[in-house]
């Protein structure tokens, strides 16, 4: 099932970085998957991502634990679970961050250039695969990315530009 | 913001430190304020508090209160040794019970909590802050105060009265040792609990523990406040870190030197 690039998980095209920050800014409640917004360094994928509830939810450990887990065995990335960010490969941490941002349960998920944080993978098919896995869990998410990556997700820039 | 005042002109040096101290009583008052709001507390917090008061106290007892047992046998041994020759021993046990228990003990303990946790906090608050940690918290909704911070206040705090309290308990009692020569179950007379009760006095306990309250939140507050003052910039975390210990080693002497001249002048 492909979602990236579809009414499901649409791509918002910016020309420049201004337009990348005044389209951020101008949704304060979503939830921002970033190569700006860093993990805990000092705390595990796990626990980063069990912050989450346990903070706004006031949850347990055990339980908060068992959501991280559940979500990390669903997109196959259950195996670093236990790392810390310096010893994560950028897969790995990407997940982190979107699995952070899925519990927050925020109306809007804004991944924003896919293509820094995953440079070295096709990262459209990545997502897809990824977003696939999140389907029932993840909300409205938009992509921000530039016309100049329009190939990878299979369009042509000037087809974005019309 | 901090800067590094050596880079500065001498007046735009003396604005930033000045800066830096309204920073340190802003978030003293922030960090006071919401350690005593019950909101401030749950799952996440009170855990953060556990693990780092296992880290500040639990972890380092045994070997801290050795410490302390060595220091203070040696120390006391050392003013019995002199007011033998000096035909002064009837006082060495009150002296060496003052200096060690109500102003040694408690200021090595705070400048060991400060050097060992302290300087660990400073650190991992610049570190957070300048790799955007805090901001990605706020991001998220969560408050890098409620969890991250004032934890480690009241941690910290918690932690320096429970080692002090540990520390002259041990310095009583070593003291007590090596006054009576080793043997406490032969001297237990009325002397001996006057020069105890005298020096333990109400008075002297609450002056130690007021004291010792503010070395805690001292060790704890300036190095995180000095951190959170720091430019985004990785260069400048060494200098937070110096720059919050040097305060915090002021502010201590300051303390006890206070409390000195309060207890003595």
């Amino acid at each position: 099932m492909k979602l990236v690039g579809t009414d499901r998980v649409p791509v918002r095209w910016v020309v420049d970085t201004h337009a990348r920050e005044a389209l951020i800014a101008a949704h304060p409640e979503a939830a921002l998957v970033a190569e700006s917004l860093p993990l805990r360094a000092n705390l595990s994928v796990m626990e980063n991502i069990a912050i989450v509830p346990r903070y706004r939810q006031d949850l347990d450990e055990d339980a908060a634990d068992a959501i991280a887990m559940a979500l990390l065995e669903r997109v196959g990335f259950a195996s670093c679970a236990h790392a810390r960010d310096p010893d994560l490969d950028r897969e790995e941490r990407f997940v982190a961050k979107l699995l952070q941002a899925v519990l927050l349960r925020a109306p809007l998920v804004l991944v924003d250039r896919p293509g820094l944080m995953l440079p070295d993978v096709a990262y459209p098919h990545f997502l897809d695969v990824t977003f696939t896995a999140l389907r029932d869990e993840l909300g409205a998410c938009w992509i921000i990315d530039y016309p100049w990556n329009a190939p990878l997700y299979g369009l042509s820039p000037s087809a974005i530009c019309a | 913001m901090a800067a590094d005042d050596s880079t500065l002109p001498a007046h735009r040096g003396l604005e930033a430190r000045l800066q830096a101290w309204i920073a340190l009583v802003r978030f003293a008052a922030a960090a006071l304020r919401d350690a005593v709001s019950p909101s401030t507390y749950n799952s996440a917090t009170r855990e953060v508090v556990a693990r780092q008061i296992y880290f500040t106290a639990w972890q380092i007892l045994p070997w801290f209160t050795g410490f302390i047992a060595l220091l203070s046998l040696v120390v006391t041994q050392i003013l019995v040794d002199a007011a033998r020759g000096l035909g002064i021993f009837q006082y060495v046990f009150q002296f060496s019970l003052r200096a060690l228990v109500l102003d040694i003990v408690p200021l090595l303990t705070a400048f060991f909590v400060a050097l060992r946790t302290g300087a660990a906090m400073a650190t991992e608050v610049a570190l957070m802050r300048i790799r955007n940690e805090l901001g990605t918290m706020e991001r998220m909704g969560i408050d890098p105060m409620r969890l991250e911070l004032v934890p480690r206040v009241i941690a910290g705090t918690v932690s320096l009265l429970a080692l002090t309290s540990a520390a002259v308990a041990v310095s009583l009692l070593c003291a007590h040792l090596v006054v009576t020569g080793f043997e406490p179950w032969a001297t237990h007379d009325a002397e001996l609990r006057h020069v105890v009760a005298e020096v333990v006095s109400p008075t002297a306990m609450v002056a130690l523990w007021a004291k010792v309250l503010a070395f805690g939140l001292a060790v704890t507050i300036i190095p995180i406040a000095e951190s959170l003052n720091a430019p985004q910039r990785m260069f400048h975390a060494p200098i937070a870190v110096l720059n919050g210990m040097v305060r915090l080693f002021f502010v201590l002497m300051l303390i006890e030197v206070s409390v000195l001249a309060f207890q003595y002048l």
